[in-house]
């Protein structure tokens, strides 16, 4: 691990001015992604994490919104970063892919037309170089009978499709980075797993990292290397895969995997979580769980910092509690 | 081809509903009787059943539907009820192409207006040019065509004439082939006025179109694809967005050069299909509204296929149905 | 406990499709099932399979094109709208969009209240005190009755959804994805409010849903749809732990596994290709272009839904029952 991280992001931050004051959407996120390293990151909806990625790549088109923090992409600041600079980076050093496969392409421009202008924005290359570089990486990513689907429209693709296009597309120019956001949500679970193995697959071949950020633990599971928990534009808990979701250390994380109704685990009650996510506008000091958490403490109403509470390296957390209870306090709620 | 055949047989079946309808409301409606018209006030009943007769109001409602249609079309020498001997066809040959200079003139000023107006308000949204645009537009919408094309008359022909808009011809109307600088000169306020209205609503509605298009997760995908804000708003957001401006534009096209244009007709002088048909129904005038009716289905209808066309030329998703 | 209280015969839903591909398809295609009383019945599919379409077939809010329904013994499947009423108070829906399934503009106590009103089930003070009792049974404060659906989250408009559902003491609830749009802590809470408003009125569930960890989590016994059929259905637990047809097989192995956790030993099935649209279903087993383990007779031949052990499946070459896992399981 002597090299240099690919993407180090320290104490990112995103506020929205509203009528009732400012929310903060991400509340000091630090992380790193190393090279060829896939990263999950997952949270409930309005937990920011994709909120923090949007800011990172200046896709917040809010105006009401202010990003502050560093993120240091192969040395180089994101944040602030101007316009047509980012736009070198955006879609070739960087690409995303997005969760709704159905409007996240032009709908008046065929598959072929939107890769080759993916290309050609970044590459000096001829149209038809380009054309039939789509057509390999349509082909490459699974489409069937490549050269002629090159040439349809988005509407005659189904869901899965789809993504595979937006994903031949984000790959067009080798991004040493794909930030995923949900990119398997709103498919069916027999093509989510296709769409999971292609990028499990592109991303042994081409080395790039990837962040995948998903609400769903089993889609951690299945291609992150490192996972952080977000909870109310914070991370709770950061660590390898199997660290978290084997022994996960935060009670919010406890809850997330109690919730989730297992198969071969019929007629168990869940584990819940009581209550509601803290809303915009809710105290927003301390740590935002501690209205939910069962083990709330007088502490609580500070901020705890994300830091090592086990044995195991690399493995941190944002809670109060003493490191040699959590196991037995983990029982407890099971 | 199968398409074109389609279009052009429903356009001839709403056609000849339209010409039904109207002769029916002319001759069936109660109290109404074109030989009383015809034969001046108190005329005697002799008098009555001789304009009848030589009308040829006096068969059954078809025959004379047929009549009707046969001299409109075939014989084309149908005149008119009021102005005895004025032949039909040969006075909408000589409105039409006033109409058709102003309206033609005019959508392309406004197409320049609306589009330019949208593109502009919405590249400078968050800045003070978008809603000056927006208030320039809804002026533009509010501002009636006669009481500014009235104001522009009385500017250019009696206030200003001496001075600034001394090059500013009389009100009247100019054949194309007989002098085009002219033509052009004695339309050019007409056009403007026209231009206005249109312009003002074209720029509104394009600019509604775009900015829910530049909220669509595809400009996302576009901006992280590292496309220019220019790129994006040109070929990604505007595509989509010109589906109801264009047919908001074949309905304004078919229904201003059908007539709709009158009050910017009357106020410039213009003797176009608008004043014409307004003429007409002031008369009770069967032949010529009858004529003018037609004309001004036709071109509803024909704007609207022309529409459909172009519809399927901007949005692919169109073309399968 | 065994009273058959819901039964579908093969029923059929077609729908008239128009434009180019013009033509009819039949979303469901022959389904016939049992719900019987104080049970679970999972439906589970993926968009497509007709699951939903055939949940509105059960409850009537879709005319069946051919087939039966019978509810608490009686057809309904003819009855005219007049005579579906008493029917309809005991046979209720709750839908998946939380945020389009209730008025915006009524008040979250008329909305529980307006069935009662609709059937007239008793004065205004006694309709008054019902809604209260209901949104308390469901998690709420009955203070919260005057407030408008924008003012609750996902899940609580989940939740006002049910109590809605619950009003005229229905027997049975036909819930379509009630908990697809939610978050997984509010989901879990969703899912234990239905299973205690099950034990407290023995209410009987139809549970659609495309997500097989949840459906199986909820249900007795479950059916698994695909392209408008059932192919297979069988006891929730044996359905997991043994499947007998590869699409549900498929399906099982599709869902993400948690690192590390202990899973019946089960090769990876990943399906080639999509769902084939309902409109030109391939001939014979609708899976067969699908399917692993297809041979000739799966090309010509329909496989129908045999009874075998207790599960149900349509399948010429069914996976063996596996014995050793079933019996880990029931442990």
């Amino acid at each position: 691990m002597t090299a240099a991280p690919l993407l180090e992001v320290d104490d990112l931050r995103v506020a929205f001015r509203t009528r009732d004051g400012v929310v903060n959407a991400v509340n000091g996120l630090s992380f790193t992604v190393g090279r060829g390293e896939v990263l999950g990151i997952v949270g409930e909806s309005g937990s920011g994490k994709s909120m923090a990625m949007y800011s990172m790549m200046g896709l917040l088109d809010n105006p009401n919104a202010t990003v502050a923090g560093s993120a240091l992409f192969e040395g180089t600041e994101l944040i602030g970063m101007p316009l047509p600079k980012l736009n070198r980076l955006r879609g070739s050093s960087i690409a995303m892919i997005f969760q709704d496969p159905m409007t996240a392409l032009t709908p008046v421009y065929t598959v072929g037309w939107q890769i080759v202008e993916q290309i050609r924005t970044h590459e000096k290359v001829s149209s038809q170089a380009a054309w039939k570089r789509a057509v390999e990486l349509l082909d490459e990513v699974g489409i069937p009978d490549a050269a002629r689907r090159a040439k349809a429209y988005p509407h005659e693709f189904s869901g899965g499709m789809r993504q595979r296009v937006m994903i031949a597309m984000s790959l067009a120019c080798h991004p040493s980075l794909l930030i995923a956001d949900e990119p398997t949500t709103a498919l069916d679970v027999t093509t989510q797993r296709q769409i999971l193995e292609l990028i499990r697959d592109l991303q042994a071949k081409y080395g790039s990292s990837v962040i995948m950020i998903t609400h769903d633990m089993g889609v951690i599971s299945e291609i992150a290397d490192r996972v952080i928990v977000m909870y109310a534009g914070r991370a709770v808990e950061l660590g390898g895969k199997s660290q978290v979701v084997r022994s996960p250390r935060h009670p919010y994380t406890w809850g997330l995997l109690g919730a989730i109704p297992r198969p071969g685990q019929r007629g168990r009650r869940l584990a819940t979580i009581p209550g509601l996510p803290p809303g915009p506008h809710d105290d927003q000091t301390g740590c935002p769980f501690r209205s939910r958490c069962r083990f709330a403490m007088d502490e609580c109403s500070e901020m705890p910092p994300l830091r090592a509470t086990g044995d195991a390296a690399g493995h941190l957390d944002a809670c109060w509690l003493p490191g040699d209870t959590r196991e037995s306090l983990r029982e407890e709620i099971a | 081809m199968l398409f074109v055949a389609k279009r052009l047989g429903s356009a001839l079946l709403v056609m000849f509903a339209i010409s039904i309808v109207v002769f029916l409301i002319f001759f069936a409606t109660p109290g109404v009787d074109p030989a009383a018209r015809l034969a001046g006030r108190g005329a005697s009943p002799e008098v009555l059943s001789q304009v009848r007769h030589a009308f040829g109001f006096d068969q059954p409602l078809p025959v004379r539907y047929v009549l009707m249609m046969d001299h409109l079309f075939v014989t084309r020498d149908l005149t008119s009820y009021v102005n005895i001997g004025d032949k039909v066809v040969p006075q909408i040959m000589q409105a039409a192409p006033v109409t058709l200079s102003l309206v033609l003139g005019a959508a392309i000023i406004w197409i320049v207006l609306g589009l330019g107006g949208g593109i502009l308000a919405t590249r400078f949204r968050g800045s003070v040019v978008d809603p000056i645009i927006m208030v320039i537009g809804i002026a533009a919408v509010s501002l009636p065509a006669y009481w500014v094309g009235e104001v522009v008359n009385l500017i250019t022909q009696d206030r200003l004439h001496d001075t600034v808009f001394s090059w500013v011809p009389p009100l009247g109307y100019v054949p194309f082939a007989q002098n085009p600088g002219q033509w052009a000169l004695h339309l050019l306020f007409p056009w403007l006025t026209l231009a206005l209205l249109y312009g003002g609503i074209y720029a509104r509605v394009l600019r509604a179109e775009l900015v829910t298009a530049m909220g669509e997760d595809y400009v996302r995908t576009g901006r992280a694809k590292g496309l220019s804000e220019r790129r994006i708003l040109w070929r990604h957001a505007l595509r989509g967005s010109l589906s109801p401006v264009v047919s908001l534009f074949g309905l304004d096209l078919g229904s201003l050069i059908g007539g709709a244009a009158l009050l910017t007709e009357v106020v410039f002088g213009l003797p176009g299909i608008g004043k014409l048909t307004w003429d007409s129904l002031q008369n009770l005038d069967l032949p010529v509204i009858m004529a003018c009716v037609l004309y001004a289905a036709f071109f509803v209808v024909a704007a609207n296929a022309i529409v459909d066309l172009l519809y399927a030329v901007i949005d692919p998703r169109v073309r399968r149905a | 406990m065994s009273d058959t209280i819901l039964r579908a015969n093969d029923v059929v839903k077609q729908f008239a499709l128009r434009g180019r591909h013009r033509g009819t398809i039949k979303a469901v295609d022959g389904v016939s099932l049992e719900v019987k009383a104080g049970e679970t019945l999972g439906i589970v599919g993926e968009s497509g399979c007709g699951k939903s379409t055939f949940g509105q077939c059960l409850t009537r809010l879709l005319d069946v094109t051919s087939g039966t329904i019978e509810f608490e013994g009686t057809d309904i499947s003819g009855l005219s709208r007049r005579q579906l009423r008493p029917i309809r108070s005991r046979l209720q829906m709750v839908f998946q969009d939380p945020y389009s399934s209730l008025n915006p503009r009524m008040r979250v106590g008329d909305i529980v209240a307006e069935p009662m009103r609709i059937h007239k089930t008793g004065d205004r003070r006694a309709i008054q005190n019902r809604v209260a009792d209901l949104l308390e049974r469901v998690g709420f404060d009955a203070s919260m009755a005057g407030r408008f659906p924008h003012e609750f989250s996902g899940g609580q408009r989940q939740r006002i959804g049910i109590a809605r559902a619950l009003a005229l003491n229905p027997s049975v609830l036909v819930a379509d994805e009630p908990v697809s749009a939610l978050d997984v802590s509010v989901q879990a809470q969703v899912l234990n409010l239905l299973a205690d408003l099950q034990d407290e009125f023995g209410l009987t569930y139809v549970f659609i849903a495309h997500d097989l960890g949840v459906v199986e989590h909820v249900s007795d016994r479950v059916a698994v749809m695909y392209l408008g059929e059932i192919v297979e259905l069988a006891d929730a637990g044996e359905l997991y732990a043994s499947p007998a047809h590869h699409y549900t097989a498929a399906l099982l192995s599709a869902i993400p596994q948690l690192d590390g956790e202990a899973e019946p030993e089960r090769e990876r099935i990943v399906l080639t290709g999509d769902v084939p649209s309902p409109a030109n279903k391939p001939s014979g087993c609708p899976f067969h272009p699908r399917c692993p383990a297809a041979t000739e007779i799966c090309r010509t031949e329909h496989p129908v839904l045999r009874e075998e052990d207790g599960r149900a499946v349509a399948c010429h070459h069914p996976l063996p029952l596996r014995v050793l896992s079933r019996v880990e399981h029931r442990a």
